[in-house]
């Protein structure tokens, strides 16, 4: 036709979209200068798109009607007959006879692919498995979606047929997801939103990292979790490796430690004076305390590796900083982090020593800065959230330590004081929580108790 | 930086390689005096001497299992083919031999073999193939294939290095097509994948000429943001950038110019399916080569090769999908 013909008109269109048509069967009438003809179904399968409308002229080579050749002939249809591959398989002795010949069966796929190629332009083949006649058998309101979508609408807990799709066939596709949630409130689960605007300066949980944030072990390409996601996920996120191997160390230790916690009440008022004098905040003054306790207490400052319990001479103290939202990391969702450096020696140090050791080893641990070195061979921990005004907590042991203090807020309360005549009366003190996780394995709760209340003691008593 | 083309860059490796390392040489079918069929190594028998500059019969068999011998003898070949088609008839000896004799016998088998493969110039079905896959599925043999002269330059010169047997697919229609900026000096390019262009809807993932086609075909679709990657290295398979690439665009079209089947691309699809599934917003698409012989008459070879029509095709129905 395209040798001395440039156009043609649509007269007639034979079959309807939804249609079952043959191989070679005529669908549509045209109408050209020269002469008028039929148009025949270069493929068999269903009538899908019909995309030049009766009266239209289209130049020689456009595509007048899509045939999804993928189709099936269905019952809907009387007209329609049944494939011969069918045919094949319900009647064995044909079968027998179409399986002896391969040769054939090869030269004819051969064919057919070449024929594919060469009449791409008139049966282009649709992607087949959601073609608009595969979604209509799923009938009125079953949808079909792709695993990412799927994915997504799990993650954000979306209800998928509140969103408009703009695929083919009005499927939902990744883009109509991701418009459906920038237009709304961002407050879905997994974007890790709600986090405290202000950071505190120190938190909750050590884990003490044995060998640094050392990547994930795994074979390169056999992840099924995703590494970085893109941003344009929007609140799918996979954990950061410092967030995995947090989780690691932490369920390691409670897998490993028979993990208890012990509270005792101390009342600092005095030491709140002490730190004002001095111009630090508690941390310093309870870590000075806790050093000293521990010289009394040497079992709780130690390490159990196995059937080892190791104590030390010195104490080597591991403060738990949190890397918040400053580390230069795309760790979206959880975010985050933390990490313990250690005070080597610390009993060497003063409050104001201690003030200036911990504010340096947080700021180079946010600038990610801090040696191996400074991050292992602690013999005991603190942590301290009390910042976001929690009141008591069970902090998980940073193993192989024997045990975790952790500081939480102090806040005033009505509390019993006794004068020194012995006399009560109800007072407003600067009250807190001394929470210790240790381990039953090398150590029993009465000590944990007395260590506590020695300590407590200690604030209580500290000198102003 | 000097401008060079895809050719002038591997003759550019070599000679450089030739120049620092006694250990390098090169042999093959009419290298020496001739020059080779594609004139890659013209001028270099008369700098590096008829010993280091080998012409040899018509063996394709021969010239793969000397260069095996040398290799273990502690020499670096660089054997050519003169077409990549005629790499059949050294089969046995890359497959079976260079392939497992570290695994066998704890040799190291430093050999680069050169294969000028594709087509898309009417070289009819001796002369037009690409036999990459072949070599893939074959343990021990790694399995390159640049589509720039800057990529072609670095990833010889890291053949040549590299300890293992290393079939380096260079494609004979970007020979003089392709010209780019290229550093001078030595440098070793990575088997790593390369993004030739980013973007954000769909990426086209090819190799080789394959490459210049998604880039062309893609170039321009109404404000789509395809990306395109180049895998520069078929064996390994930076599985890890393909992934990247997919869960950010969560749509695929994989673009071979070799036969469908079992081709290179067909393990990146299943890659891709296995490992993410829950990334995909569509199926994975493959435009490839249908399972025929490429034909000698130009129109067929059109109709049978990838070509940017084929490709932008597949991407807009995907991109719709």
């Amino acid at each position: 036709m395209g040798v001395s013909v440039a156009e043609g008109t649509v007269v007639e269109w034979k079959k309807q979209v939804g249609d079952w048509v043959e191989a070679d069967e005529v669908i549509a009438a045209i109408s050209t200068d020269k002469i008028d003809t039929d148009v025949e179904a270069p493929a068999a399968g269903r009538l899908q798109e019909i995309l030049v409308d009766v009266g239209s002229t289209v130049e020689v080579g456009a595509v007048l009607a899509l045939i999804a050749t993928d189709a099936k002939p269905g019952e809907a249809h009387s007209s329609e007959g049944t494939s011969e591959a069918e045919v094949a398989l319900e009647a064995p002795g044909e079968a027998g006879e179409l399986q002896g010949d391969t040769t054939e069966e090869h030269a004819t796929g051969s064919a057919q692919q070449g024929a594919a190629a060469a009449s791409t332009a008139s049966t282009p083949l649709r992607l087949g498995a959601s073609s608009p006649a595969a979604s209509q058998r799923l009938g009125p309101g079953g949808r079909r979606y792709s695993p990412v979508v799927m994915r997504m609408a799990a993650e954000h807990d979306l209800d998928l047929s509140q969103i408009e799709g703009t695929g083919r066939g009005g499927r939902v596709r990744k883009q109509d997801v991701l418009a459906y949630l920038d237009t709304q409130p961002t407050s879905s689960a997994g974007t890790g939103d709600g986090a405290p605007a202000a950071e505190p300066p120190m938190h909750i949980e050590s884990p003490y990292l044995p060998d640094a944030p050392a990547p994930a072990k795994r074979r390169t390409p056999r992840f099924g979790a995703p590494e970085a996601a893109p941003a344009a996920a929007a609140g799918a996120a996979p954990l950061s490796r410092m967030r995995q191997s947090i989780g690691r160390a932490m369920v390691e230790s409670l897998r490993t430690a028979a993990t208890c916690t012990t509270i005792v009440e101390a009342d600092l008022t005095r030491v709140d004076a002490a730190r004002r004098a001095l111009g630090v905040t508690y941390l310093p003054v309870i870590a000075r305390a806790t050093i000293e306790t521990l010289r009394e207490f040497p079992a709780l400052n130690a390490t159990l590796e196995g059937e080892t319990l190791t104590t030390y001479q010195g104490v080597h103290l591991g403060i738990a900083v949190s890397l918040g939202h400053t580390q230069p990391t795309s760790s979206a969702g959880t975010g985050g982090g933390l990490i313990v450096p250690v005070i080597r020696d610390a009993q060497e140090l003063s409050v104001e020593g201690l003030a200036a050791r911990i504010k340096d080893l947080a700021e180079r641990a946010r600038q990610n800065a801090l040696t191996p070195d400074e991050v292992r061979g602690g013999s005991f921990t603190i942590t301290n959230p009390g910042g976001y005004g929690s009141i008591i907590a069970t902090p998980v042991i940073n193993q192989p330590q024997v045990a975790i203090l952790d500081t939480e807020a102090v806040v005033k309360r009505p509390v019993v004081v006794t004068d020194e005549l012995g006399d009560d009366a109800i007072a407003i003190r600067r009250m807190t929580y001394l929470c210790m996780s240790w381990d039953h394995r090398a150590l029993d709760g009465a000590l944990a108790a007395r260590f506590l209340r020695a300590l407590a003691d200690r604030l209580e008593a500290w000198p102003v | 930086m000097p401008t060079m083309t895809y050719l002038q860059a591997i003759s550019d490796a070599m000679r450089l390689e030739m120049r620092a390392d006694e250990r390098v040489f090169v042999m093959g079918e009419d290298v020496g005096v001739f020059g080779g069929a594609f004139k890659v190594t013209d001028g270099f028998v008369d700098e590096f001497g008829p010993e280091r500059v080998m012409d040899t019969p018509l063996a394709e068999s021969a010239i793969i299992g000397t260069a095996i011998g040398a290799a273990v003898e502690g020499l670096r070949p660089i054997a050519e083919m003169q077409f990549s088609d005629f790499v059949s008839c050294g089969f046995d000896q890359l497959v079976n031999v260079a392939g497992k004799m570290f695994y066998r016998q704890g040799l190291s088998v430093n050999i680069t073999v050169r294969l000028p493969s594709g087509g898309g110039f009417s070289g009819g079905p001796f002369h037009s193939q690409n036999p990459e896959a072949w070599f893939m599925h074959s343990p021990g043999l790694k399995v390159v294939a640049p589509s720039t002269a800057e990529d072609a330059k670095g990833l010889l010169i890291k053949a040549v290095r590299d300890p293992n047997p290393v079939l380096f697919m260079e494609h004979k229609h970007l020979y003089r097509r392709v010209k780019g900026d290229v550093p001078e000096g030595s440098y070793e390019t990575e088997f790593r994948a390369r993004v030739a262009r980013e973007g954000t809807d769909l990426v086209v993932i090819a190799y080789g000429a394959m490459v210049h086609t998604a880039l062309e075909a893609t170039a321009d679709l109404d404000g789509a943001s395809v990306e395109v990657l180049d895998l520069r290295s078929l064996v390994p398979l930076d599985e890890e950038a393909i992934l990247a690439s997919v869960r950010k665009c969560s749509k695929v079209v994989v673009v071979d110019e070799a036969n469908q089947m079992c081709a290179a691309g067909a393990q990146v699809a299943a890659l891709i399916a296995q490992y993410a599934w829950e990334d995909l917003d569509g199926p994975v698409v493959r435009v490839a080569t249908p399972d025929v012989p490429i034909p000698f008459s130009p129109t067929l070879e059109q109709a049978v090769l990838p070509q940017v029509d084929d490709v932008r095709e597949a991407v807009r129905e995907l991109l719709e999908y």
